[in-house]
């Protein structure tokens, strides 16, 4: 028992101390954040003080539009994204030799070791007027004349998106999707469920955990985009994140702190509203012990 | 059994054409690469030109480092989070203060984070940058660890103890094969945040640039000049010849 | 002076570990460099400021130079030397002026001891164009004194594809319902602001006393015409930056635009026949300053040091390598250095510089109005043109 008290203290220094630290940076500049929203601005920078004129200008000026926007976008976005992704991941997971497994994944990475504003303007190379796409459309005669709305349009900014999260997607629900135990699909099919049922009633709740990473971090790229909207949007399609740049250019540090704090604060309480609708536990899994 | 012959053909069909998608807005650069090459100059001219432009080698080493560091130490972290969620019990606040900096627009946080380290007095350096990726990448390692502990059943450790392990033993010798994958993947997934992650960086970088954050900067103001693309090119071309390497290594060490 | 955030950031410092910051930030090993006498200076640069090689004024002064890029944007400037440690990091920012009344109310630049300057007094550039009264100070000085050097200079219109809309001469150009759908205006609402404002004044259809600074109900004015434009789907696109920019005239995919000269030359450069325009209602004049930052880690050698950099770009050989690279006219000393040094400018070299330089007097003989780059009521124009991008 003598030897039980040093352990202790390396148990929590190594366990606690850094997610203490970890907690204390993440914390840290929220607090910040929350607090400069409710500064006043004067001049060129600000005074401390409480004053909720931030947030009044915030609701009611047109970027709470922009807000909406940005919330229909990233949530319409995720959802195409987990319907592309998710099959990819299964197809992975059950149909493809173990040995193309870890290649094919990385494929799915290679592109991000490319600049992303870069894979974006590629994008708006491809789409213009007189880009590869619109002169093989005319030119196989598909299409009288290019076509204007494939770029700086709605279209362009989802293809964006997609493209650009989709596969940050795939690695989470092939992660759960392959660590299935694969007795428990064979239990179904011998008490006598079809592969649909099977897939419906087993696997897929089976997946949840990584559907839910997946979806938060396609969620979280869409809505934090901002590359996006200025290259493929056009005529000043605005997201959150230019809404809040646009305020720093004119260093309205506690507007643009207002908008962060509502946007972050949304965002938890959606979280806190999911957990309340689906059981936490059921995402976490084995992990708490069933 | 036609129909899951022709089900099967659809289904990779769908993958290709995903994977085109993904690939396709990479050509534009590696064509602008190429830009002036050719005649005299000889046909890499631009990529010769990437060792040249010092700046851009300040960056790429920065870089190098900066990712390394974070994806050494956001799967530890990650590992430390998870584990925090089973032994306290509290899984809510757990997820949720980690995963809150997923929900911070880039900028904002990049801004605090910035704020909140001048005003305890830590000066720009490379650890103030890997700090603020490490917290960009944390939540994401943290849900691809909790995903694949969520399939690990704890009866294993359970049964590891009473087999005489310590604690220690049983998690590097039963948990860690188990979740390998899922640690592996995580600091991949590091590494490519990393490498991505521009906005946050461009705040508290102080006197240096990361490669993204050069691009970013060059971009907006000079427009890129050929042996950024060059460097691109080179990236793609690197990374495919991992793969290609990966799969035939894979492929010889399990025979089917 | 509101001290507020700064007062409450320099109140507590970690010396030691700032000073090491501020050595390791130049990356640059003082090893082989007489280290009584040499600093290692941080540039902080958009961009456009930065010739690629430093070697000449480190053989010529013993310092070392080490060039960070920074954002142009205002935030983007004032964020790094605020939240980001830019002021214990850099020594000399080099942004495009304007800029001083958020620097200089934030402490965070240092004005100007001119005398130490050799290069300043015959600059007939600062003497012309920038002096104390007009304008064209604003982009240099603040309240009776000097704060930046400048560096650039240039006059802005707008671009256009001649083959595809013949000769323009005016800002009606970019809102001519003729060419509605291929016209594309840069994401910045005091350029792309005052250059409609000229219009709208020029044609009568607004009275706006001073387009380099607004009104409220003035902006307002504008962005509402701009709605009503967008709305009618003039514009393809609004851009943000110049690889953007150039693509859109080289892929043909607007015919008219909004933007700065260089995307006219990296266009010809590949091949595409594009023209700078000449409006009749002038020019957008602006310059780009270097300021010294007031970084309380700089010792008093780096000080000098700042200002023999300070005076190296107001030199020849800096003046004519910015002009090639980047088109924009800088000092008086480039031209004829340009044409005095045959082993370092070709002819061919020499005479663009000429070319350029006479381009962009011309241009500030023309006139027009100088661009405002912190109007008075900022909040205004920024909150109008979110109104605008949003529509």
């Amino acid at each position: 028992m003598r030897r039980a008290l040093p352990r202790i203290v390396t148990r929590a220094a190594a366990l606690w101390l850094p997610l203490a630290i970890l907690f204390v940076l993440i914390l840290g500049p929220l607090t910040i954040t929350l607090v400069i929203s409710f500064w006043e601005k004067v001049g060129f920078s600000m005074r401390p003080g409480f004053t909720v004129d931030n947030y009044v200008t915030f609701f009611s000026g047109v970027r709470l539009q922009v807000l909406g926007r940005s919330l229909w976008v990233a949530f319409s976005s995720t959802l195409l994204m987990l319907v592309i992704a998710y099959p990819i991941a299964w197809l992975i997971a059950t149909r493809v030799r173990p040995a193309l497994v870890r290649p094919l994944l990385f494929l799915f990475a290679g592109p991000f070791l490319v600049n992303y504003v870069v894979r974006t303007f590629g994008w708006s190379e491809l789409l213009s007027r007189n880009g590869p796409v619109n002169s093989t459309l005319v030119r196989i005669g598909l299409a009288d004349a290019p076509l204007d709305w494939l770029l700086y349009s709605d279209f362009a900014v989802y293809l964006g998106l997609v493209t650009a999260y989709m596969p940050f997607m795939v690695f989470p629900i092939w992660l759960s999707l392959s660590g299935i135990d694969r007795r428990l699909t064979e239990a179904s099919w011998m008490l006598g469920e079809g592969p649909v049922s099977t897939f419906v009633r087993v696997v897929f709740p089976l997946s949840l955990p990584g559907v839910f990473a997946a979806a938060i971090f396609g969620f979280v790229g869409a809505f934090g985009e901002v590359a996006v909207s200025l290259i493929l949007g056009g005529t000043g399609y605005q997201l959150l994140g230019n809404a809040i740049q646009s305020a720093l250019n004119v260093l309205h540090y506690p507007l643009a702190a207002a908008i962060s704090s509502v946007s972050t604060l949304l965002m938890l309480a959606f979280l806190v509203l999911w957990s309340r609708f689906f059981d936490i536990r059921l995402f976490l899994g084995k992990i708490l012990g069933r | 059994m036609t129909l899951s012959r022709i089900g099967t053909a659809v289904a990779w069909a769908f993958v290709a054409v995903v994977m085109l998608f993904l690939y396709a807005p990479l050509v534009p650069p590696v064509i602008r690469s190429f830009a002036g090459a050719g005649g005299d100059a000889g046909l890499f001219v631009n990529y010769a030109a990437i060792i040249d432009d010092q700046r851009l080698m300040r960056a790429a080493r920065l870089t190098v480092v900066v990712g390394f560091l974070v994806a050494v130490i956001t799967p530890v972290l990650g590992l430390l989070a998870a584990e925090m969620v089973r032994v306290l019990r509290i899984p809510r606040l757990i997820v949720g203060v980690v995963l809150v900096p997923l929900f911070v627009p880039g900028i904002s946080m990049g801004l605090a984070t910035g704020l909140f380290f001048q005003s305890l007095g830590i000066a720009p350096s490379v650890l103030t940058i890997t700090a603020v990726q490490v917290l960009w990448a944390l939540p994401f390692a943290f849900l691809i660890i909790l995903t694949v502990m969520a399939s690990f059943d704890p009866v294993y450790r359970e049964a590891a103890y009473m087999s005489g392990a310590t604690r220690l033993q049983a998690f590097f010798e039963v948990e860690v094969p188990h979740i390998r994958q899922g640690l592996l993947g995580a600091a991949i997934f590091s590494l490519i945040l990393s490498f991505n992650e521009t906005i946050r960086t461009s705040v508290v970088q102080g006197g240096r640039n990361t490669v993204q954050t050069y691009l970013w900067a060059q971009y907006q103001q000079v427009g890129l000049s050929p042996n950024l693309f060059a460097l691109m090119t080179v990236l793609i071309v690197a990374t495919l010849l991992l793969i290609a390497v990966l799969a035939v290594l894979d492929a010889r060490a399990r025979p089917e | 002076m509101s001290n507020g955030m700064r007062g409450a950031l320099t109140r507590r410092k970690l010396l030691k570990l700032g000073a090491s910051g501020a050595v390791v930030a130049g990356g640059i090993p003082l090893i082989g460099v007489p280290a009584a006498a040499a600093s290692n200076l941080t540039l902080a640069d958009i961009g456009v400021g930065d010739t690629g090689d430093w070697s000449k004024f480190t053989e010529a002064s013993g310092h070392q130079v080490n060039v960070v890029s920074i954002g142009n944007a205002p935030a983007a400037v004032v964020n790094q030397l605020l939240a980001g440690g830019g002021l214990t990091s850099f020594n000399v920012v080099n942004i495009v002026g304007g800029m001083q009344e958020p620097l200089v109310e934030n402490d965070l630049i240092r004005p100007l001891e001119t005398d130490r300057l050799s290069n300043w007094q015959d600059n007939e550039y600062i003497s012309r164009y920038l002096a104390e009264g007009t304008p064209g100070f604003d982009f240099i000085g603040y309240r009776d004194q000097f704060f930046g050097v400048p560096t650039v200079f240039q006059g802005d219109s707008f671009a256009y594809l001649p083959e595809e809309t013949g000769e323009l001469d005016s800002y009606a150009a970019p809102l001519d319902p003729k060419f509605r759908g291929f016209v594309a205006l840069e994401d910045n609402y005091t350029t792309a602001g005052q250059k409609t404002a000229l219009f709208l004044n020029a044609s009568g259809q607004a009275r706006i006393a001073d387009p380099a600074d607004m009104t409220p109900e003035e902006v307002k004015t504008v962005v509402d015409f701009l709605i009503e434009k967008k709305r009618e789907g003039q514009f393809r696109v609004i851009w943000s930056s110049f690889e953007q920019a150039v693509n859109l005239l080289t892929s043909r995919e607007v015919h008219v635009m909004d933007c700065w000269e260089p995307m006219v030359f990296a266009a010809r450069e590949q091949g595409v026949e594009a023209t700078y325009a000449a409006p009749k209602e002038g020019y957008l004049l602006w310059a780009m300053s270097a300021y010294i930052v007031n970084n309380p880690q700089a010792s008093d050698e780096d000080l000098e040091a700042s200002y023999q950099l300070l005076d190296f770009m107001l030199d020849g050989w800096y003046g004519a390598k910015i002009t090639l690279l980047r088109g924009y006219m800088t000092n008086p000393r480039a031209v004829e250095y340009a044409r005095a040094h045959p082993d370092e400018f070709t002819a061919e070299e020499a005479a663009r510089v000429a070319e350029i330089t006479e381009g962009v007097k011309a241009k500030f003989e023309k006139g027009g109005t100088w661009q405002n780059r912190w109007p008075t009521h900022v909040d205004a124009y920024e909150e109008q043109w979110q109104r605008f991008k949003a529509a």
